[in-house]
């Protein structure tokens, strides 16, 4: 289908962008732009927006995520595990979106040596899984805390402390602790996304191979069967969650304490009020133990810096606290059934395996789920040790570094620093340093800095207003990288579908969207479309979430919207975990939702087909 | 050997005595299975009508020394033995008990009189090598035990039609050795009907089960007369995975004035009206799946859904036989002898062809 044009989305190379958007290049490293000297390759290789880990435009030093896994995913594929067909995946970033591509397989002499070291170092990660993650986890866990540890100068002293020169000088100062403390922190960030993805190649390409011996086996299985065979209950993502309930009932323990957390104060003043009691102050207790690393959980997807977390947004944590309180005084149950969930998932797999008639497929069906249930938890728990805790963790360190440059007058306020891209921040330090040495009453370029980031943050909001074609480029003719086809859910069907959806949505006439069958159940309801996380305390009960993406870490609003839409995300995408375990519809992957619904549609799911229907626009209402 | 037996004192073992369709009944009864009451009439009596009428010999010399390829002495013969069993009279010892079976059956589902359907059932029939299939009568919507009597006896003469001795005929198949049951049962007031497979019939795959339905008697779906509306049930996750409603422009209803069973015309409106509502689908699924188990072997089944009963016991099951087609292939391994490492390499290597 390459040369076809009626089959290709816009060339990078010659796509527009609205004005308003001018000088963004600006913002991202020259790696990651479209350039002249690489338009041949790039106008032939097919860039689809990632929604998953960009549904927003980037801001500058959030773009830091990005480049580290683009690397690191890549090379466990290319270099490391070597998956033999299988090449990294490439980004660009278009107008503050980002783009990314599967690149076509290598040539088929180094596809046999990739052959020959996949054999070799694949089986035995299977083999040792247990161990190592084990040895994972303890590793993640001590890069945490060296990042937690690294020191970020408060101020910049008027004259070095005594202790520092006397009896000996320690020979270097504050002006290099400033920049080697910002640099350990990218290096460790780049480090952390190296560990993200030891293993999770792996769990996908496994994850891929059970599908494909339950679809031989029983050629119409949907995909939400295979995932609840495969889905773990007792999964670290589902921990915050789980203390917040137990939080919950703790307070019923003491009707006062509950009464103070189902009240309608802010927490800071439910916090005083709890503090003058001793049941008081023992909740408090129980919730600071459960808080790290529990809380340190976004409350979005962990990808971008303005969603804020749980430590520094209390209200989400005291919120979810006080409709817990409030449903347990009516007798609900809170908790999700982590034993019913487990004994479900071994009842369906029971059930298949009645079916299967001959000993030899028994044998083949048993030994692939056992593969892949040895390493899937890694898709479950690497979740939140990298994305949410570590984020959480490297987002506070960058903004003691916000607060530096603020006081020094080189930004209006702390999150300011995130307009800058991690190779410029370096020069804002140099400069804060520079000015320190020079002495007093010296010039600064704060003016100059500022006035960037003020542009900036006009260019991302613009950006926010702008609708990013789904595609660039050429259509491939294979796919054969394991990341692309699971997570993104990116297949044949599914491009097709945007080609129809670039031309539909252009009338303003799609009332019918296809994705990913990938939690079962028919509902019907009004949708509420959010494009911004943040926007997430606007979903009334009953109503059926559509966005780009979701996340587990959203996972108190899932008892309490209908069913789920997204644009982007295949059927171990966040969002079809997550929906899987709360029992509600969902139709992952549709790659238009969130441009073809507006909020008050009435929409109707089936998460049984994966059709999602508009039956009533709102406006037509 | 009784004349008549409930089908509640059926099973497989009854195949001799009361046909293949009737033990089925039976069997389905036992297994839990809501199956219409009834009662079979057995063969015995078939065998003691023709003694006890004296048109035993008459019969059997009539389809003597036949040339089954001599299609008008084989359709004169067929009519005259067919007139012998309709216009004899049956002798009162029979035809009380069959009488008395009818207003047993009325009294065991509470009404003074109810609709009957009158089947013949072969015994014969199953045997693959000898299938009559459908060639046998169906009578719906009878009432009153004059007329049950009437058809019953039309049933006994079906196993002559012109087809059949033919058949016999060429096969050497002995016609004195072949023997009909008839069964009584009650009329389903069928507001959708249908037939399903344990398997989906397209690709084979076992885990699903593939439900064709359309409005009134089931007639219409399998003649084929309608295009019916579609389901596939995940037999484990119990998901619907496909549903395909199509226009189903006629239905096969009992006609109260003409006192028989037409093909109405279905409004429009009502044509692209679903059948089943999602709740049957999945009960008619979860039958499936005990017949299914219950007989061991992928099954072919005919249900009806009452509409004057509310769900969930207004689902029938009127017949369920052995799937044919998959159900005879031999079971061959589909993965081969793998380990789940051969597997996880085959996937590596494997690359996705975009047409």
């Amino acid at each position: 289908m390459a040369d076809d044009a009626s089959v290709r989305f816009p060339d990078p190379h010659e796509f527009l962008l609205p004005d308003e958007l001018k000088d963004w290049e600006e913002m991202y490293p020259s790696h990651h732009l479209f350039s002249e000297d690489r338009a041949e390759w790039e106008k032939q290789q097919f860039w689809y927006q990632d929604k998953i880990h960009a549904p927003e435009p980037v801001p500058p030093l959030d773009h830091i995520f990005q480049e580290a896994w683009q690397i690191a995913l890549s090379q466990y594929t290319t270099r490391v595990f070597c998956i033999p067909p299988a090449q990294g995946i490439a980004q660009r970033m278009v107008g503050g979106y980002l783009y990314i591509c599967a690149i076509a397989p290598p040539p088929d002499e180094i596809i046999g040596k990739k052959a020959q070291l996949f054999e070799k170092r694949v089986f035995y990660v299977f083999e040792h899984y247990e161990e190592l993650w084990d040895k994972w986890l303890k590793k993640f866990q001590a890069l945490g805390k060296e990042m937690a540890e690294i020191e970020v100068p408060k101020e910049m002293p008027e004259f070095v402390p005594e202790d520092q020169v006397l009896p000996a000088p320690t020979g270097s100062y504050v002006s290099y602790d400033l920049i080697a403390g910002f640099n350990k922190l990218v290096n460790n960030m780049i480090k952390g996304w190296q560990y993200h993805f030891e293993m999770l190649n792996l769990t996908y390409l496994a994850y891929l191979m059970f599908a494909d011996v339950s679809r031989k086996l029983f050629p119409g299985i949907s995909e939400s069967a295979i995932g609840k065979m495969v889905a773990g209950a007792y999964v670290s993502m589902f921990r915050p969650e789980e203390e917040l309930c137990k939080l919950a009932r703790k307070a019923m323990e003491n009707p006062a304490v509950a009464a103070i957390l189902k009240g309608d104060d802010s927490p800071a003043e439910k916090v005083s009020a709890l503090s003058e009691s001793a049941e008081g102050k023992d909740w408090l207790a129980a919730y600071d133990k459960a808080k790290n690393p529990w809380f340190f959980v976004s409350c979005g997807s962990g990808w971008y810096h303005h969603e804020g977390s749980w430590i520094n947004t209390p209200e989400i944590p005291y919120g979810y606290i006080k409709s817990y309180v409030e449903r347990l005084e009516r007798g609900e149950t809170i908790e999700r059934a982590l034993d019913e969930i487990s004994t479900e998932r071994d009842e369906i797999v029971e059930g298949y395996r009645e079916l299967i008639k001959t000993d030899e497929d028994l044998k083949a069906f048993n030994d692939a789920y056992n593969t892949i249930r040895t390493i899937y938890r890694y898709a479950e728990d690497h979740l939140f040790w990298v994305e949410h805790w570590y984020h959480t963790i490297w987002f506070s360190k960058i903004r003691q570094f916000g607060k530096l440059l603020v006081a020094n007058d080189m930004l209006d306020s702390v999150d300011d620093i995130f307009m800058f891209n991690r190779y410029e921040i370096p020069e804002l330090l140099t400069e804060v340093s520079t000015g320190w040495a020079l002495g007093v009453d010296i010039p600064m370029r704060g003016n100059y800095y500022k006035a960037k980031a003020a542009k900036r943050k006009k260019i991302l909001e613009a950006a926010r207003e702008w609708n990013p074609i789904p595609a660039l480029g050429v259509p491939p003719e294979e796919i054969a990288e394991p990341f692309t086809i699971m997570l993104w859910g990116i297949t044949t069907d599914k491009v097709k579908e945007w080609l129809k959806g670039v031309d539909a949505s252009a009338d303003g006439n799609l009332s019918e969207l296809k994705g990913f069958a990938s939690s079962a159940g028919v509902v019907e309801g009004p949708a509420r479309v959010l494009k911004l996380l943040k926007d997430i305390t606007k979903v009334q009960p009953g109503e059926i979430l559509v966005c780009p993406t979701t996340n587990p870490s959203w996972a108190p609003i899932f008892t309490n919207i209908k069913a789920a839409v997204t644009d982007i995300g295949g059927l171990t995408s966040h969002a079809a975990i997550v929906c899987r375990e709360y029992g509600i519809p969902s139709v992952t992957g549709t790659g238009m939702a969130t441009t073809a619904i507006k909020t008050g549609d009435i929409l109707h799911v089936d998460g049984d087909t994966g059709v999602v229907t508009i039956v009533k626009k709102v406006d037509e209402a | 050997m009784a004349y008549i037996l409930n089908f509640k004192e059926l099973d497989k073992t009854s195949i001799p005595s009361v046909g293949g369709k009737n033990a089925s009944l039976g069997e389905m009864i036992k297994a839990g299975i809501r199956v219409p009451p009834g009662f079979a009439v057995t063969t015995t009596c078939y065998e003691q009508f023709i003694l006890g009428t004296e048109i035993k010999d008459d019969i059997f010399g009539l389809l003597a020394d036949l040339d089954p390829d001599d299609v008008d002495a084989l359709n004169t013969a067929a009519s005259r033995v067919r007139a012998l069993i309709i216009e004899a009279t049956i002798t009162p010892e029979i035809a009380d008990t069959i009488k008395e079976g009818y207003h047993q059956l009325c009294r065991q589902c509470g009404l003074d009189s109810i609709p009957v359907a009158v089947r013949s059932s072969a015994t014969a029939e199953d045997l693959p090598t000898a299938s009559f299939a459908g060639q046998q009568d169906t009578y719906l919507w009878i009432e009153g035990a004059d007329n049950v009597l009437n058809r019953v006896q039309r049933c006994w003469a079906s196993l002559f039609t012109a087809r059949a001795i033919a058949y016999r005929t060429k096969n050497n198949f002995p016609h004195d050795k072949v023997l009909i049951s008839v069964g009584v049962q009650q009329m389903v007031n069928s507001r959708a009907a249908g037939v399903m497979f344990t398997l989906n019939p397209i690709d084979g795959d076992p885990s699903k089960v593939v439900i064709e339905g359309s409005w009134g008697l089931g007639e219409t779906v399998v003649s084929g007369t309608v295009n019916p509306d579609r389901f596939v049930v995940d037999k484990v996750v119990m998901e619907t995975s496909e549903k395909t409603v199509s226009a189903k422009h006629i239905e096969c209803i009992f006609d109260h004035e003409k006192a028989e069973v037409i093909n109405a015309d279905v409004s429009e409106e009502r044509q692209s009206v679903c059948c089943l509502a999602d709740q049957e689908v999945k009960a008619l699924a979860t039958v499936a799946k005990i017949i299914e188990k219950h007989y061991g072997r992928p099954m072919d089944i005919e249900w009806a859904i009452d509409g004057t009963i509310d769900f969930p016991d207004n689902i029938f099951i009127v017949q369920a036989r052995p799937e044919t087609v998959w159900g005879q292939r031999e079971k061959k391994s589909v993965l081969g002898n793998k380990s789940g490492y051969q597997l996880l390499m085959e996937q590596a290597m494997k690359r996705i062809k975009i047409p």
